[in-house]
């Protein structure tokens, strides 16, 4: 080195850092692949359901009844929407209120509490959920509601128990948005005598719509995949609730399909095939609002990154808004009439009920109302004329004055209409519309009131509800925890934790449903950890923005977002039929990898990024190679993060049930086996057939549930105690 | 000539925490004049401006002790009504910080917020204030536009707009020019001066030529207290305090 008479010419023709590049290249190229196969299976599989089916009849039959060869999956889509509309209209108002509270009210105190909550309540398995569900929630709702509910498994139930799942999301995404709103806003709005409330509605809420939005596309998108929990609550029967809000009703989703049909299915026939077809519908319907997030997602980094582009409408709309508005008044209000009169011709003829049929016609023609208005408010570029004072200040006279009018009217008409559904669902068609006109008329009346109140009481109002919301949140939270515990305790003895189970389940212990958990848990981590390890730092150290680049962490986004019971599937069409594998240790492990990969990746990757770049030019100004200042500065300095997310991921795994039903579980084993050919039991698989299959075994299930749980929320602690630790010793 | 007295601050202490920031702080903001404070870095000026209107009530663990007290009245009683004391005595902030919406709902925010509905009365205070901060004549023809498509310049003259909406007496400022550029500075320093007609303006500032320039009263901070408080040209041209003149000639540290 010293003596090489200062030259700074190449000494060797290939360096190691050009090889450690196209290593790890290599290796992220996996996942590429990996997604490949998946689609590739699911589409190569589901193929003869479009052959024989006929992809019209699949997707708008009214009737799936695989024993008659029936496979309409019409019902099976609006399941899946409907469950998942439920779950959203209780999570968003929850989810919101918490956000709020948390990052606008709650001392810091009480927020460095309800943070973790919010972890615990994502961590929570699927499977317990559900059990919590069946156990406590479909019971309180039968003796709530004992003329509708006869079992109490139903829609409701399900989106109740959805609802809540999708609530930490939600609370969490959209509380980093508000967190993220600069404080420079709210001390100018505070500055201007605004109340901390008003400044929360006015300014950080608005300012962070495009996270809310998106925080509450993503909860969508987790309620649409979850699997266990829906499939134990909502009764599965594959009918369209009538009339199309009774939430009372059974219904069953696409993903409880798939669990519960896959297990028995011959291999290849057209039911089979049907079932892949109805995944791919699936994972389209998560694709589609998974895209819609991202869109969000970076239409707000552009506006907040590019303050210089303003907010003006596309070409398309702006034609459309001039079209509207070149038209006549005549034609618009002839337009508006012949809407109402079909609208009330469509639906006496359909529902024969004149005052039913008139109201819809109401309804709609104020949509279309509404509609229109919105169009005209459009900006069309026409009406700025340089040096013409008056008419800008018209027009702007005008969105100042229509534009919160037109809200109001679509909130009331939403609500209006919210009420009436609800209220035909427990009394007859006069008294629903008399009860809805009745809350339409009390909203009218309260609004100016509710206006005239001093800002001070309504900042009053608004933290008792706000601080009300939370307490409901956490007190459900305290019930599911509390319920599992002070039953399950009883239960745990040292028979039960290494004891083998007796009597199909009504006895004994659960030993070898823990020894395969743990199994599962390892093999999964032993193949996605180096994988997705390596992955991600490639991803965050040598990924140049190329095409192929992009190829890759668009299919690390799209194996980020698909459900839990589509990986089974793959797991069993590849490894436990093509593969010939059959149900066993090994086909469990790369499913349940393959499914915590992105989580790893993308974990590892932020880890990553997050060191200092002045770290890493330290190091290089040093001579060192980019390998090396990776490996001995980048990494270690990195670690914490990544070993946080390898844990998280570890706790989904150990939790997750849909990807192992139908790839490595059994209902009974009589003695450990370590052969990864062989079988094993598991917990979340335990605790669902305990709950489903064995009355009389509550004691069992309890037990199961707290075991569970315990084991994945001590994954929770571990990653919380790194995290700490990692974030006490290091410091930027 | 006696000027009367808007603000009166006497003996005033603050604490963040255990840190004594402020330590005997005496002064008083007198009507329709340009009050500038001057002192060096962390000595004290935004956190004494910030007392003005309780903006220091954002930050946990402040504390504060002694007079501070608007048209008589005492800012820290219990009894005052901070929501309507911020609504009198406004503020401006050192970074530009108009909110993400369009130009006229920035200015029609603080009215609303107080109870302003009528569209017609709103565009009037739109108008008003645009022209009063000396921005109309370049957004007239867009004010739907968003206000974070301004320039720097025009976006702090569009914050001190949204100040003025309200009709504030007081209007305080803390280094409202330091993130301009020299024309846009020199614009913000005539409106100060513009304003003062009918305003009351504190200033705060690092430029010693700014307050020299538009102030008509000056107070030197250091480490948290007022060394000096008087008329400008007294402050500039014969200060009293050694510390004073070896600050404003610059032979500082
Ligand atoms: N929120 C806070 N918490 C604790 N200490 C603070 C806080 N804000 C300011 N201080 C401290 O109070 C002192 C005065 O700060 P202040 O911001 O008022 O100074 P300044 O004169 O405005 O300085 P500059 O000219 O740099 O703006 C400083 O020592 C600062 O560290
Ligand atoms: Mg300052």
């Amino acid at each position: 080195m010293m003596s090489d008479g200062g030259s700074i010419k190449k000494v060797k023709k290939f360096h190691h850092d050009t090889v450690m590049k196209y290593i790890l290249m290599a290796v992220a190229s996996v996942t590429v692949l990996i997604i490949f196969f998946i689609i590739l299976f699911i589409l190569g599989n589901g193929i003869g359901a479009v052959k024989e089916v006929g992809i019209w009849n699949f997707l708008t039959g009214f009737t799936w009844k695989p024993s008659i060869g029936s496979y309409g999956a019409m019902p099976l889509i609006t399941g899946t929407i409907l469950v998942t509309v439920g779950a959203i209209l209780i999570a968003l108002p929850l989810g919101l209120g918490s956000a709020i509270f948390i990052s606008e009210i709650a001392p810091k105190r009480i927020r460095n509490i309800l943070k973790p909550v919010c972890e615990i309540f994502a961590g929570i398995p699927s499977v317990v959920y559900g059990f919590f569900g069946l156990i406590v929630l479909v019971p309180l709702l039968r003796n709530l509601f004992p003329d509708h509910l006869l079992f109490g498994t139903s829609w409701l139930a399900g989106s109740i128990i959805l609802g809540i799942m999708a609530l930490p999301t939600i609370v969490s995404v959209s509380e980093d948005a508000m967190r993220a709103v600069p404080k420079s806003y709210r001390e100018a709005s505070m500055a201007m005598g605004a109340t901390r409330w008003e400044t929360t509605r006015k300014v950080v809420v608005p300012a962070a719509i495009s996270g809310i939005a998106a925080a509450t596309i993503l909860g969508i998108g987790r309620a649409i995949g979850e699997t266990m929990a829906v499939m134990m609550v909502t009764g599965n029967s594959a009918i369209i609730p009538a009339p199309l809000w009774n939430f009372f009703e059974m219904l069953r989703t696409i993903t409880a399909t798939l669990a519960l049909e896959m297990p028995d299915v011959v291999s290849g026939s057209t039911h089979y095939s049907a079932l892949f077809l109805l995944a791919l519908v699936l994972m389209l319907m998560v694709l589609a609002i998974n895209f819609i997030a991202k869109m969000i997602i970076k239409r707000s980094k552009r506006k907040f990154g590019d303050p210089t582009v303003p907010a003006t409408s596309s070409k398309k709309m702006r034609a459309i808004a001039s079209a509207v508005k070149n038209t006549p008044r005549t034609i618009w209000g002839l337009m508006l009439i012949s809407v109402f009169m079909m609208t009330f011709i469509l639906s006496a003829v359909i529902q024969s009920d004149m005052l039913v049929s008139f109201i819809c016609g109401i309804i709609v023609a104020e949509l279309f109302l509404i509609f229109t208005i919105g169009i005209l408010l459009v900006p069309t570029g026409d009406e700025r004329i340089p040096g013409k004072l008056q008419d800008t200040s018209k027009r702007s006279y005008m969105i100042s004055r229509y534009s919160s009018k037109l809200i109001r009217s679509a909130v009331l008409t939403g609500a209006f209409v919210f009420v009436w559904m609800m209220a035909s669902l427990f009394a007859d068609t006069f008294v629903s519309v008399l009860t809805a006109f009745v809350f339409l008329a009390a909203m009218i009346a309260v609004i100016p009131l509710a206006k005239r109140l001093g800002s001070g009481i309504r900042e009053k109002i608004a933290h008792i509800s706000l601080t009300g919301v939370v307490a409901v949140v956490v007190l459900v939270l305290i019930v599911l925890i509390v319920d599992i515990v002070s039953k399950g305790l009883p239960a745990l003895s040292f028979d039960f934790i290494f004891g083998y189970p007796t009597d199909g389940g009504l006895g004994g212990g659960i030993f070898p449903a823990i020894v395969g958990t743990i199994q599962l848990v390892v093999g999964t981590m032993m193949i996605a950890f180096p994988l997705g390890i390596v992955s991600g730092i490639y991803l965050a150290e040598y990924a140049k923005n190329t095409r192929s680049t992009k190829i890759i962490r668009e299919a690390i986004d799209i194996l980020n977002g698909t459900p839990s019971v589509v990986f089974g599937l793959f797991g069993m069409a590849a490894l436990v039929i093509f593969l010939g594998v059959g149900y066993a240790l090994i086909a469990g492990c790369i499913t349940l990898a393959v499914m915590v990969l992105p989580v790893i990746i993308r974990t590892t990757e932020e880890a990553v990024l997050a060191v200092p770049k002045e770290l890493r030019e330290a190091s290089l100004a040093l001579g060192a190679s980019k390998w090396e200042t990776t490996m001995k500065v980048v990494v270690p300095a990195a670690f914490g993060g990544v070993v946080t997310g390898l844990i998280l991921s570890l706790g989904r795994a150990a939790g997750e049930t849909a990807p192992i039903l139908f790839t490595a579980v059994v209902v009974f084993r009589s003695s450990i086996s370590f052969s990864l050919a062989d079988p094993v039991m598991a917990l979340p698989y335990h605790l669902y057939f305990l709950a489903s299959e064995v009355p009389g075994s509550t004691t069992m299930q309890y037990g199961t549930a707290l075991v569970l749980l315990l084991l994945v929320l001590f994954m929770f602690a571990m990653a919380s105690v790194v995290r700490y630790k990692y974030n006490k010793n290091i410091k930027w | 000539m006696i000027d009367t007295n808007v603000m009166d601050i006497d003996k005033f202490n603050l604490w963040y925490g255990e840190k004594q920031a402020l330590i005997e702080v005496s002064m008083n903001v007198r009507k329709n004049k340009v009050t500038a404070l001057i002192g060096p870095s962390g000595c004290g000026k935004s956190t004494l401006i910030r007392c003005m209107n309780r903006m220091n009530d954002l930050v946990d663990g402040c504390r504060v002790e002694g007079r501070m007290s608007f048209n008589g009245q005492d800012i820290y009683d219990k009894s005052t009504d901070v929501m309507l004391l911020r609504k009198k005595i406004g503020m401006i902030f050192q970074k530009p910080n108009p909110f993400p919406m369009s130009v006229r709902d920035n200015i029609t925010y603080g009215p609303k917020i107080h109870g302003v509905t009528k569209p017609d009365e709103l565009d009037e205070i739109v108008e008003r204030s645009l022209r009063q901060a000396a921005l109309w004549d370049e957004v007239h023809d867009r004010l739907e536009h968003s206000a974070l498509s301004l320039s720097g310049g025009q976006q702090q003259r569009l914050c001190i707009a949204r100040t003025l909406s309200i009709n504030p007496e007081v209007i305080l400022m803390d280094e409202p020019t330091s993130a301009l550029d020299p024309i846009a500075t020199s614009k913000i320093e005539d409106l100060a001066g513009e304003l003062q007609k009918d305003y009351t303006v504190v200033i705060v500032t690092h430029n010693m030529q700014q307050a020299a320039r538009i102030s008509d009263y000056t107070g030197f901070m250091y480490i948290g207290r007022m060394i000096e408080f008087d008329r400008t040209d007294k402050v500039f041209s014969k200060p009293s305090d050694e510390l004073t003149e070896r600050y404003i000639t610059g032979r500082f540290g």
